[in-house]
């Protein structure tokens, strides 16, 4: 039942994309999230989903997959269609419902919102899809890095961020195992009202907390016993290397820049 | 009130691809019997341990109890689950209340049963394991030593006086005396009438307590019988990653050296026999 969620899901395959800097990845995601925002007409959303179609065969992502990441936003989809598409006013009306117009302002704004979130979703998993999330840290450490001047602990951020990645399947399988073990005790999960459920989920919470301190003490333990003491001075084993194809990547974002703004400068 | 494993098969499903953790297992658990169920590391003995009281739905075949599908349409699973006990590994882990006695009455509250019934049964089931009521029952679970704490969530169990009792890895991680107490403890409830279905890797617990051997392999049931016919069978074992016990492998080089030995090798009987065969031997001499 536990086993269904997913985060930061890593689909592991050995592509041009997965194979891309880190860095670059996620310099890469930002902009093409600024990208989105900024596409002014219905119609440039084009370029962006052919960079998303070149992206996603590039990463040997199945189509599937980046539908799928889709289906917990389909809610927020269809509300945001729906408000867009009634509560906008505008000039030239399309349809008469009684007392409702729908607008074709309102029906083009309805349609960018709605793309804008779709070419959202599905571009930025991209990122956690086709980079494990030990490299995504470890990008995000060097790209943090700078800030170390103003005493941001970069390293510790990272750190943190990788041993909680680490543990969430673990976490997963333990609540997983308690469930059962109290459910062969005649524990009920899922009946009764919203009071009921809750107190039906302490039997699971304290030995799950319990659980994870314990494991959080051990780590500690068996880091300190490998002498970690911080970022300080800590060299790595496979360095990150930023090389052309990383540059030729952020060149083709570049250019996506440049398809979606052009129109507007030139007229 | 057997319980009928008929071709129970059971698939794991991650993601795209499926594992098959159970294929086609026959296998009837009578009445008052102490199987043990070996295997190796993902061989699909806990996976068949969850089969037994429907935390586990089959992907194909059926589990009886009393000649029930205990997964069919209406069947009441909660009320199945009070007459199968489920011990999982390191059951100390699922501690959870305030004190010792509201743990263990964890189980019999859920079924519903009257204070004075549950407090009966807190009772009766501390007792069994060996905790003095008047010191423990205030006690929090958390600060117990670990061979308390099992015993605790052991009688968690207990306290809802299942006909079967199934145990997986019940002496992992305990020290030497706590285990041999614990394997005390499961040999009297057996002996009380208790069917006892125990997963283990420690081949000398299964030689002390099992009268029935069911061993499995990738998901597969590939040998059963009494304990003492499997265990002979040293080179099977062997070649599925598995050891035999001891006393085993002690009476069947004694065996070799020119003794007759014959009939169960747990250490006890073992022990009797090679007293036996010697004085014999030594009469002989004389």
């Amino acid at each position: 039942m536990l086993r269904d969620i997913t985060l930061g899901q890593y689909y592991p395959v050995d592509s041009v994309v997965h194979r891309l800097d880190p860095r670059a990845k996620i310099v890469l995601a930002f902009m093409y999230i600024i990208a989105v925002f900024m596409v002014p007409s219905l119609w440039l959303y084009l370029p962006v989903l052919a960079y998303l179609v070149l992206a996603t065969w590039l990463s040997k992502l199945p189509a599937r997959m980046m539908l799928r990441s889709l289906r917990p936003m389909r809610i927020i989809l269809i509300i945001t269609f729906i408000l867009n598409l009634f509560f906008a006013s505008g000039t030239t009306p399309l349809l008469r419902l009684g007392r409702v117009t729908i607008w074709q302002e309102g029906l083009m704004n309805a349609l960018v919102f709605t793309f804008r979130l779709v070419f959202l979703v599905t571009g930025s998993s991209i990122l956690t899809l086709t980079t494990s999330p030990v490299t995504l840290t470890d990008g995000l450490e060097r790209l943090a890095s700078p800030l170390k001047v103003i005493k941001f602990p970069a390293h510790e951020m990272a750190m943190m961020m990788t041993i909680a990645l680490r543990f969430i399947p673990t976490l997963v399988e333990e609540a997983d195992k308690i469930m059962k073990a109290q459910t062969a005790r005649g524990a009920d999960f899922e009946s009764g009202n919203l009071m009921a459920r809750a107190r039906a989920m302490i039997p699971l919470l304290v030995p799950l907390f319990i659980s994870a301190f314990r494991r959080a003490g051990d780590l500690a333990m068996a880091m300190e016993a490998r002498c970690y003491r911080g970022g300080e001075g800590r060299t790595r084993l496979n360095k990150l290397q930023f090389r052309t194809r990383d540059l030729l990547a952020l060149l083709t974002m570049l250019a996506l820049y440049l398809v979606i703004l052009l129109p507007g400068w030139l007229w | 009130m057997p319980i009928v494993l008929e071709q129970l098969s059971h698939l794991y499903r991650s993601g795209p691809s499926t594992t098959t953790a159970l294929e086609d297992i026959n296998l009837t658990i009578e009445d008052g019997e102490l199987l043990a169920l070996i295997g190796h590391t993902g061989s699909g003995k806990s996976t068949l341990a969850q089969h037994l009281n429907g935390l586990l739905q089959p992907s194909a075949g059926r589990v009886l109890l009393d000649g029930q599908d205990i997964n069919q349409q209406g069947a009441h699973r909660r009320a199945l689950r009070f007459q199968v006990g489920l011990v999982f590994q390191y059951p100390e882990h699922q501690l959870f209340e305030e004190t010792v006695y509201k743990d263990i009455a964890f189980g019999p509250k859920n079924m519903g049963l009257e204070a004075e019934e549950m407090d009966r049964r807190v009772r009766s089931a501390m007792e069994l394991v060996g905790l003095p009521f008047d010191e423990m029952q205030g006690r929090s679970p958390f600060e117990l030593s670990g061979g308390q704490m099992r015993r605790v969530a052991l009688a968690g169990v207990l306290a809802m006086q299942p006909r079967v009792l199934v145990l997986d890895e019940p002496t992992a991680g305990l020290d030497p005396s706590a285990r041999d107490y614990l394997l005390g403890d499961i040999q009297r409830l057996n002996d009380q009438g208790t069917t006892v279905v125990l997963i283990s890797h420690a081949m000398d617990e299964v030689a002390r307590l099992a009268t029935r051997v069911a061993v499995l392999e990738r998901g597969r049931l590939v040998m059963e019988g009494p304990t003492t016919d499997i265990f002979t069978q040293q080179e099977r074992l062997n070649a599925m990653g598995l050891d035999i016990p001891e006393s085993y492998k002690l009476a069947r080089r004694l065996n070799e050296a020119g003794l007759d030995l014959h009939g169960h090798y747990a250490m006890d009987e073992l022990a009797d026999q090679i007293a036996q065969a010697i004085k014999g031997g030594g009469g002989d001499a004389a």
